[in-house]
């Protein structure tokens, strides 16, 4: 055998063996579209079959889905939605919280604690204050771009503007009470 | 938002102070509160009685400064009237000039006169309300009892039934005075969320207005110099015209500020849905 069959095949066995490697198809790897509700079930099937970790994933292609479709019943899908992957051990009741609250409820995940707000909050305000505004901005795509729900986007964005006031006044109380 | 800090390096800073003063103190809430969420003590009789005699003293100082006020308008208009904007040498116009001078010297002398009792009266209000806030929403509140009583518990309420936020208002100082003490008289044991609100309304308010109306105290003595010094000269100055503004604007509420295009109302729909997640 010549120098170059030697070469063709050894070039023909390494496209082969790569062609074997990369024809395994991703089992996760789902293209959600169309209905949110299909889509949900689509994504739940996959996360109860080995995906668990790309949750996060078909989370927000559900997210752009109920973008594309607005509808008051959005939040309700979302929130049924997440109580079956929580009963199904894929995400954690608090998590499921989290992740509902920060999209579709008036009030603020970042906003939250068991301590009085002078030791809590106050000397961690400017970071509380940009979570919040952060958070709201995902509220604006659960409620105003997801659920067609502007009434509640715009109280949260009040809570928000009332918030950053009472905190400023409080923690400042706060602040001038140690001083004295 | 409204600047925090105020330093004064020029007698011209009078008028940013006497503009800002007037800017801070006539934010104020607009309706009344509404009757849900947790019961907090933010306005004791003792806070009450601080924001009534503050408006009192507000009161005082608009009638006395409402005559020379009036007078200064009515020199101010035939100085305009009787083309003696750059009109140098002419005998009339000097003497317009300095009988304007002379009453703008009147208002700074009332003013000086006033403003420590205006000064200790929001100091008490402030005072007041710096120790409410801290005992009842610093350390009686965690921050989820506090957005819970924000939002009140219903989570329903109105935007009419709502304060609303800092703004100029166009009403007089101690009308305005008069707006607070009935808000927070009729409500104070109930309605935290909307009171939470109006007072740190008050109390960001105070403490600014306290600080400006210190600064606005050490600027009267300089601008009486340059006015007596103006004097000499029969000058109308363009600072003049805008401390009279501001202080029309103070007192009287004459502001040329737009108001705030509205926000949509809020109105929860009766199907609205509750998820069991919901905090």
């Amino acid at each position: 055998m010549s120098r170059l069959n030697y070469l063709l095949v050894a070039l023909l066995s390494t496209v082969t063996l790569g062609a074997c490697t990369t024809a395994q198809p991703d089992h996760c790897a789902v293209n959600l579209r169309g209905n949110l509700g299909t889509a949900m079930n689509t994504a739940e099937t996959k996360l109860a079959s080995g995906c668990e970790y790309h949750f996060n994933s078909y989370f927000n292609s559900l997210l752009t889905i109920a973008e594309a479709n607005p509808d008051t019943d959005n939040k309700m899908l979302f929130s049924d939605h997440l109580m079956r992957v929580n009963d199904m051990g894929v995400i954690s009741r608090r998590q499921a919280e989290g992740l509902y609250n920060r999209y579709f409820n008036i009030k603020f995940v970042s906003l939250q604690g068991d301590y009085n707000t002078c030791s809590q909050t106050c000397p961690v305000r400017s970071q509380v204050m940009s979570d919040m505004q952060a958070e709201l901005h995902d509220k604006e795509l659960g409620l105003m771009r997801a659920s067609a729900d502007a009434a509640s986007f715009y109280r949260a964005d009040t809570l928000l503007k009332e918030t950053d006031l009472v905190l400023e006044a409080t923690c400042r109380a706060c602040s001038a009470g140690k001083t004295q | 938002m409204l600047p925090r800090k105020f330093t004064t390096t020029r007698p011209s800073d009078l008028i940013y102070a006497v503009t800002l003063l007037a800017l801070l103190t006539l934010g104020a809430p607009g309706a009344s509160a509404g009757v849900s969420g947790p019961v907090v003590r933010l306005f004791p009789t003792t806070v009450l009685e601080d924001i009534r005699e503050t408006g009192q003293v507000a009161e005082d100082m608009e009638n006395n400064l409402q005559e020379v006020i009036t007078r200064l308008d009515m020199q101010e208009q035939l100085y305009t009237e009787s083309l003696c904007q750059g009109a140098d040498g002419d005998q009339g116009c000097d003497r317009i000039a300095k009988q304007l001078g002379a009453t703008y010297l009147e208002m700074l002398d009332i003013m000086s006169d006033r403003l420590p009792e205006m000064e200790r009266a929001v100091n008490n209000t402030r005072n007041s309300l710096e120790s409410r806030l801290r005992q009842e929403l610093g350390q009686r509140t965690t921050p989820t009892t506090l957005q819970n009583a924000l939002l009140g518990e219903s989570g329903s309420a109105k935007e009419a039934e709502r304060p609303a936020l800092r703004g100029r208002s166009g009403v007089r100082l101690s009308d305005r005075f008069k707006q607070y003490y009935n808000l927070v008289s009729t409500n104070r044991e109930g309605a935290s969320k909307s009171l939470a609100v109006v007072a740190s309304d008050i109390y960001l308010d105070m403490d600014e207005a306290a600080h400006l109306i210190a600064a606005t105290q050490e600027e009267i003595g300089r601008a009486a110099l340059m006015e007596q010094l103006n004097q000499s000269f029969g000058m109308i100055t363009p600072e003049m015209a805008a401390v009279v503004g501001g202080v029309k604007e103070i007192l009287f509420g004459e502001s040329m500020a737009e108001n705030a295009i509205a926000a949509p109302p809020y109105a929860i729909g009766e199907t609205d849905f509750v998820s069991p997640l919901a905090m």
